[in-house]
């Protein structure tokens, strides 16, 4: 492994050495290199509060690098990615290697664009079809194949593409199909002040039929189909997005269920209104059996991996550690496990407002105070199974279980050139039965109040408090983050979260961090020693299950 | 392997990227815009990369907001916001701009594809480009930090 990334970096300074040249003769053109490497080291070690560290390896890590090489209108890369000796805990164990896991090369003109190789793609808004990456969550599911992109005019573009799905270091078993147009129609109707768009897409994804499913009434290839309709005026804008699956098979934890064959649907409006000073969005979604794998038995899996579109819980995404217990995930999937547990889909909305009181009002002070508000709702799709005849009836748009809400409200305040303030307070329900498969409900409200004082142009202490009320599951939270900024670049900072209203005594856990980091440039270097709490992780609405640990953490990203 | 990365960090001190790839993002009402619009264009202009989601991405755009309009009559910088937020959150970018009352050019950078051309893997990330060259980066927000920001850009002003 050494040795291959040393050839590499020799190559890279080699072909460095030539785009400098480049840059004083300025006569010849070689093209330009660029790329990024990011490293994230973890030494596990054992813990006499959480026991021993049971695996394998207690020093892993996730290496990235990331080479990009441009001259007129082509384009080539490749990213290397090790795995040493083995994946940080609770990656996909397929990610078990060193070795270049992407490529691609790409012709691009002002009208048409070529890639062959693995990319990154999004129809819509990624209900149908999205290809990302996300490496906290070991997340990457770009597309390995061709792709054409075409634009005839400002207002016209199209998209073709054939792929396979990025699987580990290998591709998924199905074929996926693709083609998005998008339509602006804004000359055509002749709109002055606002624009009005139109977008048409169809995915496709063809893999085998096991021997046993065969002739069951579903086909290999399953199609989905999305229109979508946006409106953008002065102030008021909405959008609409309607998607169709094709008959499928079920597939519940990764298996088959017999004789169980059902469409899919989705269905999105947003719309909101927004002037100097004021902002107020809704959106609300019905999403039934849309989960969308690159391979039918991967439906399920812990890994997110062979997803093929991007259904994400459409709540506030929270950025305070004890907002971000109990979060909220899409729940999109047709699931039986048993009569007290029939999950069909998903039904609900969210409402965002958000509003600035002015300079030299009452509440606005001398400086102004902003506060955003958020609620949102979620709900099972009303329905009905029959375990006999395997027979799913669901209303359109019936309200089942309640499965999530949440109300938040969130205050900005600088009260004089050295201090302000952050107040942030959330209540939520969490029906941990039907979103995670436990057992019960959770009513919690959490409090956190954030201030930051500048000591001087350069310096400024900052420090949170933290609390999470609850009479279920694991009962009161308690935390505190206190950071110090030397100045922009140099910064530490130490937290804790603390499960002291648990009632196991045992489970009374402080979950303590301490750390630091420096940046400069493009370059910036991290450091981190603590225990991590076990639980989801979620980024963007997406979640990944990690176990508990304790260990030293160093991360490293660099551009260059 | 640490020689590896001391070797790789030293190469890489050699050559810093200069240029802003030409990908194409969104305006806020879903039209299209390539990036050599804004590259092509004479003048010191920052890119802040930041997501509504992210708390010291909007206490860096919040504090330059205060000073921005005395930045922008002293030296003529414009800054342009460029959004990462994906499908799950784009939707409060609007209502989240006009309620804070910024008056910055906001772009929306949907799949990444801008970010990761720019190997930006963590935000707030700011990008100042002079005529069009990248002059300076950097990751992060701590107070203080748009003082700095405002250096940068004034010694390129000039």
């Amino acid at each position: 492994m050494k040795k291959k990334l040393l050839c590499l970096s020799l190559a890279l300074a080699c072909s460095i050495a030539f785009a400098q040249n480049q840059n004083e003769e300025d006569k010849r053109n070689y093209g330009t290199l660029t790329g990024g490497f990011e490293s994230i080291v973890q030494w596990y070690n054992d813990d006499p509060g959480l026991g021993k560290f049971a695996e394998d390896e207690h020093v892993r890590s996730n290496n990235y690098l990331k080479l990009d090489y441009n001259i007129g209108n082509w384009f080539a890369g490749i990213q290397v990615e090790s795995y040493a000796p083995m994946p940080l805990l609770n990656y996909s164990p397929k990610l078990d290697d060193t070795d270049i896991a992407q490529y691609y090369a790409m012709f691009k003109n002002r009208k048409l664009e070529i890639t062959v190789g693995y990319f990154y793609e999004q129809f819509g808004s990624g209900l149908i079809l999205r290809g990302w990456e996300n490496r906290p969550l070991g997340i990457n599911n770009s597309f390995r194949g061709a792709r054409i992109k075409y634009e005839p005019s400002n207002s016209l573009s199209f998209t073709g593409l054939y792929a396979r799905q990025r699987d580990g270091f290998e591709v998924s078993e199905g074929e996926i199909y693709g083609f998005n147009s998008e339509i602006d129609l804004t000359n055509l109707f002749k709109l002055e002040t606002s624009t009005l768009a139109a977008g048409f897409s169809y995915v496709g994804r063809k893999e085998d039929i096991p021997e046993q499913f065969q002739n069951t009434g579903f086909d290999e290839l399953t199609n989905t189909f999305s229109v979508r309709l946006d409106y953008s005026g002065n102030s008021f804008y909405s959008g609409i997005e309607y998607i169709t699956k094709s008959k499928d098979a079920i597939v519940n934890t990764q298996r088959y269920i017999e004789n169980f064959v059902e469409p899919g649907s989705g269905f999105l409006v947003n719309f909101g209104y927004s002037q100097k000073g004021l902002g107020i969005d809704a959106t609300l979604r019905r999403l039934e059996n849309m989960s969308f794998f690159s391979e039918r038995e991967a439906s399920g899996n812990v890994f997110n991996e062979n997803i093929m579109n991007y259904l994400p819980g459409l709540t506030k995404q929270h950025d305070y550690l004890l907002t971000n217990i109990y979060v909220y995930q899409a729940q999109p999937t047709i699931s039986v496990p048993d009569p007290s547990l029939l999950k069909f889909g998903e039904i609900g909305g969210q409402i965002d407002i958000f509003y600035n009181f002015k300079k030299g009002t009452p509440i606005g002070g001398k400086y102004g105070t902003k506060i955003a508000l958020n609620a949102a709702y979620w709900a099972g799709l009303r329905g009905d199974f029959n375990f006999t005849d395997r027979q799913a009836n669901i209303d359109y748009f019936g309200f089942g279980e309640k499965y999530f809400s949440e109300y938040s409200l969130e205050v900005r305040k600088k009260w004089n050139r050295k201090w302000q303030s952050i107040f942030y307070y959330v209540n939520q329900y969490y029906n941990e039965r039907f979103i995670v498969d436990k057992l019960g409900v959770v009513n919690s409200n959490i409090g956190v109040v954030e201030t930051t004082y500048r000591i001087n142009s350069k310096r400024s202490i900052r420090a949170e408090l933290q609390h999470l009320w609850t009479p279920d599951d694991m009962k009161n939270w308690a935390g505190a983050t206190l950071e110090f900024n030397v100045n922009p670049r140099l910064s530490f900072y130490v937290n804790d979260i603390y499960n002291y209203g648990n009632d196991n005594e045992e489970d009374q856990i402080h979950y303590y961090n301490v750390g630091g980091s420096y940046a400069r440039g493009a370059t910036r270097v991290a450091i981190n020693y603590g225990r991590q709490r076990g639980g989801l992780i979620c980024v963007g609405g997406v979640c990944r299950f990690v176990p508990e640990s304790t260990g030293f953490t160093l991360n490293l990203t660099t551009a260059f | 392997m640490s020689i590896v990365i001391v070797f790789l960090m030293c190469t890489i001190q050699a050559n810093a990227q200069k240029n802003v790839p030409n990908i194409t993002v969104k305006n806020l009402d879903g039209s299209t815009l390539n990036m050599d619009k804004i590259t092509k264009s004479k003048g010191v202009k920052i890119l802040n990369f930041w997501a509504t989601w992210c708390v010291p991405c909007i206490n860096e755009l919040d504090a330059i907001s205060e000073v921005y309009e005395d930045w922008v009559d002293e030296t003529g910088v414009e800054l342009i916001a460029i959004a990462t937020d994906d499908a799950r959150t784009k939707k409060r970018i609007k209502p989240l701009v006009n309620g804070k009352d910024w008056e910055y050019k906001i772009l929306l950078d949907e799949n990444q594809d801008l970010q990761r051309a720019l190997n930006i893997t963590t935000i707030p990330h700011v990008v100042v480009i002079k005529n069009g060259r990248i002059v300076f980066r950097h990751t992060g927000y701590f107070p203080g930090a748009e003082d700095q920001l405002y250096d940068v850009v004034k010694k390129n002003a000039k």
